[in-house]
């Protein structure tokens, strides 16, 4: 009923079973959330390396959560709050405590694309860090290539009901060539206002040859990119 | 715990469903899906790169190994992905004032959801059932989803001028260009980096401070020494 794509955006939703298992006297669950958490200290993310990737996430998820606190609705208010009610009625108009039996990795991505190409090009990219957290999970122990990997993924994978995109779902390429030009052409705007038109016409056909606008193997942004690019600080810096 | 990557936060909310209300709900987002126009609220958010929900029946947890315990759940659970500019705040508050309808319509469903308004109610339960983020990556950290959706724009105008004035007369150049930077006023804009970008980029300056601070000790040692 549901669909993952919108436009050419995909968003995959991805829930392995961890296994209820110790190494070394270490839950499984805590081994993949320390490596996760590792990522968080390289230079940049592995996921930087998977072609295509605007967004993603990963979390485990340790249980789901009881709702105690009153609702909205008319019955859990007077099921809570009127004293008139009779304890063992309250209580038993509480919600149920719910409980995961296992734990899970929730891997969700938002990428330009379809599916199984993605994957592939995840696994090509990254696979020793793929197996290195998912090694821990139920039924990955098969997965040896590829192809293997698109299988157990779409195992593991879930529906979206709704998929929303707010920005848009052109290739990342595309995106990042696209903001590396916003940044320069902001600048250049900036720089050049009030200049005489021959001298304007000059240092903006310099300005075009400089940032090769459709050309996406030229100068752009990488992906991941949490630093300006050296000159355009430098640019800056001569501006001030 | 990673929840910002630059610009964006990841938030994962997480709640649960009646398994015969799980459907209602189901049809509400199909709803949502054919026709567009239900959405409106939501593009007005425009502080939102990618969003998404997904319902999981009780039963439909992914199951992969004999070993694998089979879940007994009383519940379905509906999950909530987000990506969005700003602070958690901001970002709950905006859904609160903007679409309270809306969003109502998606959780209504949900156990003990306390509807969007009043406030204070609905932060607890977004709170109480949000799940932190191990890791979370952006592929442009430097970027809110009006510059991805800015860039577009300014690249197409941009391309679109350069082809056909880049040589013409200084004259008509001007008022094109002039005309150009009209059309891109709302759309230009200097991008610069948060305080802390992401959790990686604040380790790799900690490391850097850390080697520099140790370099000037060392050549303090060794002059000391001289």
């Amino acid at each position: 009923m549901g669909s993952n794509v919108s436009g050419k955006a995909y968003a995959l939703t991805i829930l392995s079973p961890i296994k209820n298992a110790y190494v070394a006297g270490v839950a499984c669950a805590d081994t993949v959330r320390d490596q996760l958490e590792n990522w968080n200290l390289l230079q940049n993310s592995p996921m930087a390396r998977v072609p295509q990737t605007y967004l993603a996430r990963l979390f485990v998820l340790d249980d789901v959560f009881t709702q105690s606190l009153p609702g909205a609705g008319a019955l859990d208010t007077v099921s809570d709050f009127l004293p008139a009610v009779p304890d063992g009625i309250r209580r038993a108009a509480l919600p149920t405590p719910d409980h995961l039996k296992s734990k899970y990795l929730v891997f969700s991505i938002d990428f330009h694309g379809e599916l199984e190409p993605y994957l592939r090009g995840m696994w090509q990219a990254i696979a020793p860090e793929i197996q290195s957290v998912w090694q821990h999970c139920y039924g990955f122990d098969a997965v040896s290539d590829a192809e293997d990997f698109v299988a157990y993924m779409k195992k593991c994978q879930l529906t979206a009901a709704l998929f929303f995109v707010g920005s848009n779902d052109d290739p990342l390429g595309e995106q990042l060539k696209a903001l590396y030009l916003k940044q320069e052409f902001s600048r250049f705007a900036l720089e050049s206002q009030g200049l005489p038109t021959a001298e304007l016409k000059k240092r903006y056909q310099e300005f075009i040859a400089r940032v090769k606008p459709t050309d996406l193997t030229g100068p752009a942004w990488t992906p991941g990119q949490y630093a300006l690019l050296k000159h355009s600080d430098a640019r800056q810096e001569a501006a001030l | 715990m990673s929840n910002i990557a630059g610009k964006a936060y990841a938030i994962n909310v997480i709640t649960p469903l009646r398994w015969y209300l799980a459907w209602v709900n189901k049809i509400i987002f199909w709803v949502a899906l054919k026709f567009p126009q239900y959405l409106k609220g939501l593009i007005t958010l425009s502080l939102i790169h990618y969003a998404r929900w997904v319902i999981i029946g009780r039963k439909q947890f992914p199951h992969l190994h004999p070993d694998q315990p089979k879940e007994d759940l009383k519940y379905g659970y509906m999950l909530f992905f987000s990506n969005f500019n700003g602070s958690w705040d901001q970002y709950i508050d905006s859904f609160t004032f903007s679409i309270p309808g809306g969003l109502d319509l998606f959780w209504k469903w949900s156990v003990r959801y306390p509807h969007s308004v009043a406030l204070t109610p609905f932060h607890d339960y977004i709170r109480y059932n949000q799940v932190e983020t191990n890791h979370y990556y952006s592929a442009y950290p430097l970027a809110t989803s009006n510059d991805v959706k800015a860039a577009r724009k300014l690249k197409a105008m941009l391309i679109d001028f350069d082809n056909k004035w880049h040589d013409a007369p200084d004259a008509e150049f001007q008022k094109h260009y002039n005309k150009l930077l009209l059309g891109l006023q709302h759309d230009l804009g200097d991008m610069r980096p948060t305080p802390i970008v992401s959790m990686a980029a604040a380790a790799v300056d900690k490391r850097r401070v850390r080697d520099l601070r140790k370099a000037a000790q060392h050549t303090v040692a060794a002059m000391e020494e001289m």
